[in-house]
């Protein structure tokens, strides 16, 4: 589980678009300090941003916006919403207890330096989620379950890379079908596009976070799908590594084709050519990055 | 019916052309091709009918606007018809094909895995492939389709499925492909247009930038 993948490709947006999700973004900062403390401000990250910006863009309220500073750096200016007030909630609370989840697989799975800094980090992380599992328990439930089933799969004999994606396609799906509301219409046609809209980006992520980390799980002998499906080792040569980044390429592009078929038909009340802009531009351009980039660059801030 | 000039989201004081423009945007997004076999199909289907209608309901109206309000305008512009899923039924896995229509997944699949190995032709590996894309094991289900591909060449329902997926594969519906060089490349196409360009604007002027042309 690993963040900041799904962000927008900003030259490709317009001034007030950029604005506007700058604004989001500063808005969940914000929300984070004030529902869970300042050390919950770390945890922020682009795709909680998403998270929050989906939500708002399919409720029925378009927020305006208001100036104010930067809560973390008071000579900064930046802009609020003043409205998605809940939907920020929601997503601070996933942000947190999604955070507090990767801290502990990476004390399971790190190695000495890891470990450290993870484990410094814990104490803060459990409190925040403490407090955030009782406010959104189901949420929680989400997502340690898809962490145990992650775990079963990864020890099951050879799993193919469908399965490997499942538990994460899974979480995403339920949260974000989540979003149009009560399950008593879990049959409505905008349960049943969110559901499809969650799974495909859960799918994605998955598979984008395993083809960056080809490299290193090859020096660590960690698990990885593709590492796994290739039988590449650490006398792979460049060639097959390309060979399987064009495979990877194929099947995030497939992955991606039913996220963008479920887009299209999904009602956005605003922020639509922002979360047209990640989906469509934003996730093929991590794609390049990471997969066809020569020297291989750090995906850095916006 | 809802305002037919939201549904396709322009104002209604925009052109014919423009009217044009935002329908035709709008049916290839909705286009049946990038929802086959897939379980919102139908939504999608649902949007086209609604795009559709909205576009007839406005090209009817100006049309009558522009006739003093006289004829009634026979509705029908060259809107995009859902041409529907086919399922051949004249074959051993009827139910199977019956069930997936019925959008029964999990019953669908439960008969498949029912077929012991040595009975598996290609029509199951096509049905299999296509339980596993509806529900989103995108992978296992190519691996389904190439099967059946490679058991039956010549039949033309595997082979347009599995078309599709190669397709979604290489970026054709999204994503990012490697061999196709962006915006900001130029082309020896864009080179020799350029010179072309170049030379009919100095004709113009008098001069002549290629002499023989």
């Amino acid at each position: 589980m690993v963040f900041g993948y799904i962000r927008p490709q900003k030259s490709e947006m317009l001034v007030r678009e950029y604005e506007q999700y700058k604004a989001v973004y500063c808005s969940l900062c914000r929300q984070l300090g004030k529902s869970y403390g300042m050390m919950a401000r770390l945890t922020l990250s682009y795709d909680c941003t998403f998270y929050a910006l989906v939500q708002i863009a399919v409720g029925a309220d378009c927020p305006g916006f208001k100036n104010g500073r930067c809560v973390v750096n008071p000579l900064k200016k930046c802009a609020y919403c003043n409205a998605g007030e809940n939907e920020l909630i929601a997503a601070s609370a996933l942000s947190v207890i999604m955070t507090y989840y990767k801290i502990k697989d990476d004390i399971a799975d790190s190695r000495f330096l890891g470990k450290l800094r993870s484990a410094l980090l814990l104490p803060f992380a459990a409190r925040a989620h403490k407090r955030a599992a009782r406010d959104f328990p189901w949420m929680d439930a989400i997502v340690s379950k898809s962490i145990q089933m992650q775990y079963e799969v990864e020890h099951r004999d050879n799993p193919c890379i469908d399965a490997c994606a499942e538990p994460t396609s899974e979480m995403l799906r339920q949260i974000f079908e989540s979003i149009a509301g009560k399950p008593e219409n879990s049959e409505s046609a905008k349960v049943r596009i969110l559901r499809q809209f969650g799974y495909y980006l859960g799918r994605w992520v998955y598979l984008i976070d395993a083809a960056d980390d080809i490299e290193k799980d090859i020096r660590f002998a960690s698990f990885n799908p593709f590492v796994l499906k290739f039988q590449l080792n650490q006398s792979s040569t460049q060639e097959e590594l390309d060979k399987v980044r064009g495979y990877v390429n194929q099947v995030l592009n497939l992955t991606l084709s039913q996220l963008i078929a479920a887009l299209n038909i999904l009602d956005l009340n605003c922020f639509g050519p922002i979360v047209d802009n990640v989906v469509k531009k934003g996730l093929p351009q991590i794609q390049k990055e990471i997969l066809f980039k020569k020297e291989k660059m750090h995906v850095g801030s916006l | 019916m809802s305002d037919p000039y939201k549904v396709l989201g322009v104002s209604p004081n925009a052109t014919d052309d423009e009217i044009k423009n935002a329908y035709r945007e709008l049916a290839k997004k909705y286009h049946p091709d990038n929802y086959s076999g897939s379980p919102i199909a139908d939504l999608a289907g649902e949007k086209m009918k609604e795009i559709n209608e909205a576009y007839d309901t406005i090209i009817a109206q100006r049309k009558q606007q522009k006739n003093g309000g006289y004829s009634s305008y026979n509705t029908s512009n060259g809107g995009y018809t859902n041409p529907g899923y086919a399922y051949y039924s004249n074959t051993g896995f009827g139910d199977v094909r019956n069930l997936i229509m019925l959008g029964r997944i999990a019953d669908a699949e439960q008969i498949l895995d029912g077929v012991p190995p040595e009975n598996r032709n290609a029509e199951w590996y096509f049905l299999k492939g296509t339980v596993l894309y509806k529900r989103g094991w995108l992978e296992e289900a190519y691996n389904c389709l190439a099967r059946a591909c490679q058991m039956d060449p010549g039949n033309g329902e595997y082979r347009a499925a599995m078309n599709q997926v190669m397709n979604q594969r290489n970026g054709a519906y999204g994503g990012y492909n490697p061999n196709v060089t962006y915006a900001n490349g130029c082309s020896g196409c864009d080179i020799c247009s350029s010179l072309l360009c170049a030379d009919c604007c100095c004709e113009c002027m008098g001069g002549d930038l290629i002499p023989c042309c």
